[in-house]
């Protein structure tokens, strides 16, 4: 599904770049993908994203 | 009419969950037209139009309590990119929406406000109609899969 309406993302690419770019925050995923720049509405939903990508695959979310 | 705030609050989250919802269906609708799925036009495109109509009550009946109607309030829209996924979206959001009506409904039923009650009900009950339209059509992609059902909605 579309996780961000205002620049047409997919959740598919966001797990894309945290399993292929090892992006694990919103912000190392910025770097990629133009993600929470306009409303920001799908900063929710994209961390949501992130951490269940992140547990189906067994890696750990830097946290520093 | 002066009413109670936590009514109001009931009613202006159900209010932002019918205004997602129109758009919603109605950005469903039209990608399904897209496609050419011209019976999952239909259907999803009368939901948003039934959509309007509810929070039109809701609008009507807030401003009647003396409340203002919160229309700028919009929720996160839930936008599948495949058929299957659509309907999957869908399902979920109405879950969601049920459990906000339902929570409505029990805040006026204890706060003795039958009249806007019964809006509800009467809400909670169309979507619950189409709750159990989706999940009919969840069971026919899993009977006839998605290629045979997608065929039977041009």
């Amino acid at each position: 599904m579309y996780v961000c309406i205002c620049k047409g993302i997919t959740d598919k690419q966001v797990a894309q770049h945290v399993l292929n770019d090892g992006a694990g925050s919103i912000r190392e995923l910025k770097q990629h993908l133009d993600i929470s720049s306009q409303c920001g509405t799908c900063t929710k939903v994209i961390q949501k994203v992130i951490n269940d990508t992140i547990i189906d695959e067994g890696l750990f979310k830097e946290v520093c | 009419m002066k009413s109670q705030q936590e009514v109001l609050t009931h009613l202006n989250k159900v209010l932002t969950s019918e205004l997602t919802s129109i758009n919603q269906y109605f950005l469903h609708a039209r990608i399904y037209k897209n496609w050419g799925f011209s019976q999952l036009n239909d259907q999803c495109y009368k939901k948003s139009i039934l959509d309007m109509k509810q929070a039109d009550k809701l609008i009507e009946r807030i401003l009647f309590l003396e409340g203002l109607p919160n229309l700028q309030q919009l929720g996160a829209l839930a936008i599948g990119e495949k058929a299957e996924e659509m309907l999957a979206c869908d399902m979920k959001f109405q879950l969601a929406q049920q459990s906000t009506i339902k929570s409505a409904i029990a805040c006026c039923e204890q706060l003795k406000d039958f009249v806007s009650r019964d809006i509800l009900v009467e809400i909670l009950h169309q979507e619950e109609d189409h709750i159990d339209w989706l999940e009919a059509q969840l069971y026919q992609i899993d009977q006839m899969n998605i290629d045979n059902y997608l065929q039977a909605q041009l």
